[in-house]
C-alpha cells in the first residue's frame, strides 16, 4: 500500500519533471508566439513545478517515515483522529458557505461593470453546478444515513 | 457535555499523552475531550468506557438543556 504511492509519488515527480523541462524548452523556442503557444509554455511550468514539488515531498516524507516508525505512528493517528476530521469537514463547510456567497457577490460584480455576457454567465454556470452538486451529495447522504 | 475523563485519569496516573496512544486519538483530543470542548462519537465513547471498566453515562455526564452542535 505504502510502497504503491510512493511509486505513484515518484511517477508524479517525474512527470512533473519532464513537464517542467518541456515549459523551459518551449519558452525559450516559443518566445515571440502568440496565442495558445504564448501561454502553454508557462502552463506547463507552473503544473510541472506543482507535480515535481508534491512528488518530491511526498517521497521525503515517506524516507523520513520509515526512518522513524514513531514519527509515522503519529502521523496516521494525526491523520484519522476524530476531531481533526470533524474539524477539517467544518472548516469545509463553512468555506463552501462562503464561496457561494463570494461567487453571489462576484457575479453581481461582474454583471454590474458589464464584462462579456459570456463570462458572467460561465461564473453563473460555476455557481449552479456548485449548487446541484450539494443538493446530489445531501441525497445521496440523506439515503445512506 | 461534561466528564470525568480527567479525574479518572490522573485517578490512574496516566498522562494524556499514554491515554491517546492507547486510544489511537491525538493528545489534543484528549486534552478537549477533559475541557468539554469536544464530544466525542459514539465509538470513542465507547472505548473510553472501556478503557476505564466503566459504563459511558458514568463518565459522561448528560444535562438536559445542553446544545447540540
Amino acid at each position: 500500500m505504502i510502497n504503491k504511492k510512493v511509486k505513484g509519488q515518484c511517477i508524479l515527480a517525474a512527470v512533473g519533471f519532464v513537464l517542467f523541462v518541456t515549459g523551459i524548452v518551449l519558452v525559450i523556442l516559443f518566445s515571440e508566439s502568440q496565442g495558445v503557444m504564448k501561454t502553454l509554455p508557462f502552463i506547463c511550468l507552473g503544473i510541472g513545478a506543482g507535480f515535481c514539488g508534491g512528488g518530491l515531498g511526498g517521497v521525503i516524507s515517506y524516507r523520513k517515515m520509515k526512518k522513524n516508525p514513531g514519527l509515522a505512528k503519529q502521523k496516521e493517528i494525526d491523520t484519522k483522529d476524530e476531531r481533526n476530521i470533524a474539524i477539517t469537514n467544518k472548516a469545509k463547510a463553512m468555506a463552501y458557505n462562503l464561496t457561494l456567497l463570494i461567487f453571489a457577490v462576484l457575479i453581481m460584480f461582474l454583471a454590474v461593470i458589464q464584462v462579456e455576457t459570456y463570462i458572467t454567465l460561465v461564473f453563473t454556470g460555476a455557481y449552479l453546478v456548485v449548487i446541484f452538486l450539494y443538493i446530489y451529495f445531501f441525497n445521496k447522504y440523506y439515503k445512506e444515513m | 457535555m461534561k466528564n470525568c475523563i480527567e479525574e479518572l485519569r490522573k485517578q490512574r496516573g496516566i498522562k494524556q499523552e499514554k491515554l491517546a496512544a492507547e486510544l489511537e486519538v491525538s493528545r489534543q483530543t484528549i486534552g478537549s475531550l477533559e475541557n468539554g470542548r469536544y464530544n466525542p462519537s459514539i465509538i470513542l465513547a465507547f472505548k473510553l468506557a472501556k478503557y476505564f471498566g466503566m459504563s459511558i453515562e458514568e463518565i459522561f455526564i448528560y444535562e438536559e438543556e445542553q446544545k447540540n452542535d
